[in-house]
């Protein structure tokens, strides 16, 4: 009895592989193994200064953090009230303009959703997702 | 000492039908209604498989948000999972490899249920990933709700199960 279940559960994991494979081959470009954010969507604090007025800084930590303090000249834009921030967001930006989208730490997920919605839903380019987030910002600012 | 079937008095012989048929209406709309709630399980599972199955950097970003594995692992997990899933479902769905597929689906929803108490006992506030995005917003308590839901179907679909003739 144990031995077909084991059977049965062996077989329907096998199986399953098979098309997990050809997706993964079918996605590779879209994804990277190393880190949830690809390189190219990864910007360190030095580099985001250097942008200087072309950079447009975007705190996706809640309001309360937010009011607490944030970047000189950041917008809040977080997932909470995405609908209502987004538009006065949009209003600011500009074509040509670099978004570095920071949240409150290296380990946060924030950033990174409001980045990939940033690309996916405002269809934009040129958003970067800060290393190290507002912790990296205060340590070079003490 | 050997008694021939027809010496029975002929109302017992019909009493006995009659409790016989009873019986198979009895049995075969339990089987129906078991049926019904493996199509239910099994739906539920190629939906949110499905989902994920479309979009699966989200979904690794999903898994990366427990903090448990990673980010390698969660990616393997994110072309796997939803592939499993809908096989299992389907395993369901149509009898086949059933025992299997139903401590599979077991299995995943207990460890589903117990990465979501593990984040929330750590304070994190996380997207569930169950069912894509749809499940985007869901509270702590509707996404437990809904895991030991299932977990109790599935866990009354392996008892019926065990009991269950083919009819």
């Amino acid at each position: 009895m144990k031995f077909l279940l084991a059977r049965q559960a062996a077989v329907l994991a096998a199986v399953a592989l098979l098309p997990a494979a050809g997706e993964a081959i079918y996605f590779r470009n879209n994804i990277s193994w190393r880190s949830a954010i690809a390189p190219s969507e990864m910007v360190t604090l030095e580099q985001a200064r250097a942008w200087g007025d072309a950079a447009i800084w975007v705190d996706a930590r809640p309001d309360d953090e937010f009011a607490r303090d944030h970047v000189p000249g950041a917008l809040s834009l977080n997932e909470d009230r995405w609908n209502e921030l987004l538009p006065q967001f949009l209003a600011v930006w500009s074509p040509g303009k670099k978004m570095v989208v920071y949240c409150s730490s290296l380990s946060c997920n924030a950033s990174r959703e409001v980045a990939r919605r940033l690309r996916k839903e405002a269809q934009l380019s040129d958003v970067f997702v800060l290393e190290g987030g507002w912790e990296a910002w205060l340590k070079k600012n003490k | 000492m050997n008694q021939a079937p027809n010496a029975h008095p002929p109302t017992l012989n019909v009493e006995s039908s009659a409790d016989a048929t009873t019986s198979n209406v009895k049995h075969r709309t339990s089987n129906i209604l078991w049926r019904i709630l493996d199509f239910v399980i099994g739906g539920i599972f190629i939906y949110a498989g499905a989902l994920k199955g479309l979009d699966p950097v989200q979904f690794a970003s999903d898994i990366d948000n427990y903090k448990i594995l990673p980010w390698p692992i969660s990616v393997v997990l994110a072309f796997y999972l939803p592939w499993l899933e809908i096989f299992c479902a389907l395993g369901l769905v149509f009898r086949f490899l059933y025992r299997g597929a139903l401590s599979i689906l077991t299995t995943l929803i207990v460890v589903f249920t117990l990465a979501t108490i593990a984040a929330k006992v750590r304070g994190l506030d996380i997207t569930c990933g169950c069912f894509g995005h749809a499940s985007q917003h869901w509270s702590f308590a509707s996404h437990l709700a809904t895991n030991l839901t299932i977990l109790a179907a599935l866990f009354a679909l392996g008892f019926s199960n065990r009991l269950r003739k083919p009819s």
